[in-house]
């Protein structure tokens, strides 16, 4: 029971984590809080299935596709509809919303609501550990969090390019003035966002069909996992995707199923009323003034 | 080197520079005086491009709040419609007011950083210098820019502009805030990276420690040139002395 619940926790948690940190990365790469992120993780979901189901592509390269064509897609969304409200941050959350809808509104007037659409799991089979059987696919879920993490933790610290898109979002004037370019710093971001949200999208969705309302319910949970770690903050990340992985665990089985998504909705309201910066975020308004 | 013509600068009305006009021959140091709001740093931003990037981003909001004019040619260029990448690459480094540093990265990243568009190679180099230049610094390496001290951020904030390769190094109020101390750093550095090629543009509200380096000082009031001439000339004149150098 015990070891049951660790595991189930650890892979919910993971499976928040990868549904959260594209969401995060833009918004602490470039300040764009991107409304548009579950849809996002939707159309990659759908993308990959057609590239499988239309195309005949192995699902391998049809999920490797989707993640470069979502990452072209994220940069585009900024060429186009971000850049001229670049700055009024009320206009960038009204135009990556209403992008959203329109998105995942689109799906369901095309008819994307059958139970047909479902992404093939990477590896069939279960294995049992510590008496636990879990499938493969969770497994590979967790694997493949970690591996992000480790990618983008090396590429924000290591990499030129991490690093002048890490400046850019501490002080903009004065990356700028030693040759970073603001829009490309964004359009990156948003680009590299959406990447990670079809990452998640065709690692998390072989576990059920492709819904509809995941695009917005994964929105929320990116949401719920970011206000609560603290926005910006990649321990925030993780620390948050634990507690509610967990939270969410416990919930469902003494509360009953449809009580894990009060967890993460309740966590947004009661982490918005206690301490609004979040377990770990930073009140920078405070550093600047001392 | 750098000539400016009838520059002017609008934000929405109000004139933060008017009908400026001034040059700077290679190898100069160049002092940029006046009191706060009287436009230095507008000047300086405008010479590296931030204010043109702004006037950009205003633009596509669909306003025209900025409005610039004039002429700016930099080594027998027009460069009034460059980005301000494009001006780094052209050798026109900006280090700004206020020691600006990436706080949360440590001070060799600050001082790679600088160097964005250059090769690995080079950005070696030029960390060497900056290291001679500024030896407490390489203790420093490893620390959070975020933690330093004003003099340290400045340091890291000069070496990273260093880094990037100045050919014209514009610097706003690099001393403001300073302890005599490293204000005296400061100039002793402000020579030594003359001494390597780079003309220098400095701004300061109170002249006197920078007033016996430079070659030729500007005194700005609200936006307009209002009085020349070199660093004896300026010391020497009643009405500056009591208003740039105290008492």
């Amino acid at each position: 029971m015990v070891t049951n619940f660790l595991i189930y926790g650890l892979v919910n948690s993971a499976i928040l984590m990868l549904s959260a940190i594209g969401f995060s990365l833009t918004f602490g790469l470039s300040g764009v809080a991107n409304f548009a992120h579950g849809a996002m993780y939707l159309t990659a979901g759908f993308i990959a299935w057609m590239l499988i189901n239309y195309l005949g592509l192995s699902p391998l390269v049809a999920m490797l596709l989707t993640v470069v064509l979502m990452g072209i897609l994220g940069a585009l969304i900024y060429r186009i509809i971000l850049m001229p409200v670049r700055g009024i941050v009320l206009s960038e959350v009204i135009s990556t919303f209403a992008l959203g809808v329109a998105l995942i509104e689109f799906f369901r007037w095309k008819g994307f609501t059958s139970f047909d659409f479902s992404l093939p799991p990477f590896v069939k089979g279960s294995i049992e550990i510590f008496g636990v059987t879990i499938d493969y696919q969770r497994l590979i879920i967790i694997g493949i969090a970690l591996i992000i993490a480790l990618f983008l933790w090396y590429f924000t610290h290591y990499t030129n390019t991490g690093l002048a898109l890490r400046g850019m979002a501490q002080d903009e004037y004065t990356a700028l003035s030693i040759g970073i370019e603001s829009d490309w710093a964004a359009m990156l971001s948003l680009g590299l966002g959406a990447a990670l949200a079809s990452v998640a999208a065709v690692a998390i969705l072989p576990l059920g069909i492709i819904s509809i309302n995941l695009g917005y319910e994964i929105f929320l949970i990116a949401l719920a996992v970011s206000v609560l770690g603290g926005l910006e903050s990649t321990l925030g990340l993780f620390v948050g995707s634990l507690i509610l992985g967990y939270a969410m665990v416990i919930a469902s089985t003494y509360l009953g199923p449809q009580w894990g998504q009060v967890v993460y909705l309740g966590a947004i309201v009661i982490v918005l009323a206690i301490k609004p910066s979040g377990l770990f975020g930073k009140y920078k308004e405070l550093e600047e003034r001392v | 080197m750098l000539n400016v013509n009838n520059l002017m600068v609008f934000y929405e009305n109000a004139l933060a520079v008017n009908d400026l006009s001034f040059e700077i021959k290679q190898g100069e140091i160049i002092g940029l005086f006046g009191s706060n709001s009287a436009g230095k740093t507008t000047i300086l931003n405008t010479l590296s491009g931030l204010t043109h990037h702004l006037k950009v981003r205003e633009q596509r909001k669909g306003g025209t709040r900025i409005t610039i004019s004039g002429s700016i040619n930099y080594l027998d260029a027009d460069i009034m419609s460059l980005k301000p990448r494009d001006r780094v690459e052209l050798g026109i480094i900006l280090c700004r007011e206020r020691h600006p540093v990436f706080r949360d990265n440590t001070v060799e990243e600050n001082l790679k950083l600088g160097g964005y568009l250059r090769k690995a190679q080079e950005i070696k180099e030029s960390l060497q210098f900056v290291y001679e230049l500024f030896p407490p610094l390489i203790k420093l390496r490893k620390n959070k820019a975020g933690m330093l001290s004003g003099g340290e951020k400045e340091m890291v904030a000069i070496g990273m502009s260093l880094v990037a390769k100045p050919k014209l190094l514009l610097m706003d109020e690099p001393l403001l805030g300073l302890s005599p101390h490293m204000q005296a750093e400061v100039v002793r550095a402000t020579l030594e990276i003359r001494k390597h090629g780079v003309t220098v543009m400095m701004s300061e509200q109170y002249a006197r420690p920078i007033m016996p380096i430079i070659d030729r000082g500007y005194i700005i009031e609200n936006g307009t040139l209002v009085m020349t001439g070199t660093g004896t000339e300026l010391m020497d004149n009643p009405e500056v002395k009591s208003a740039y150098f105290g008492t």
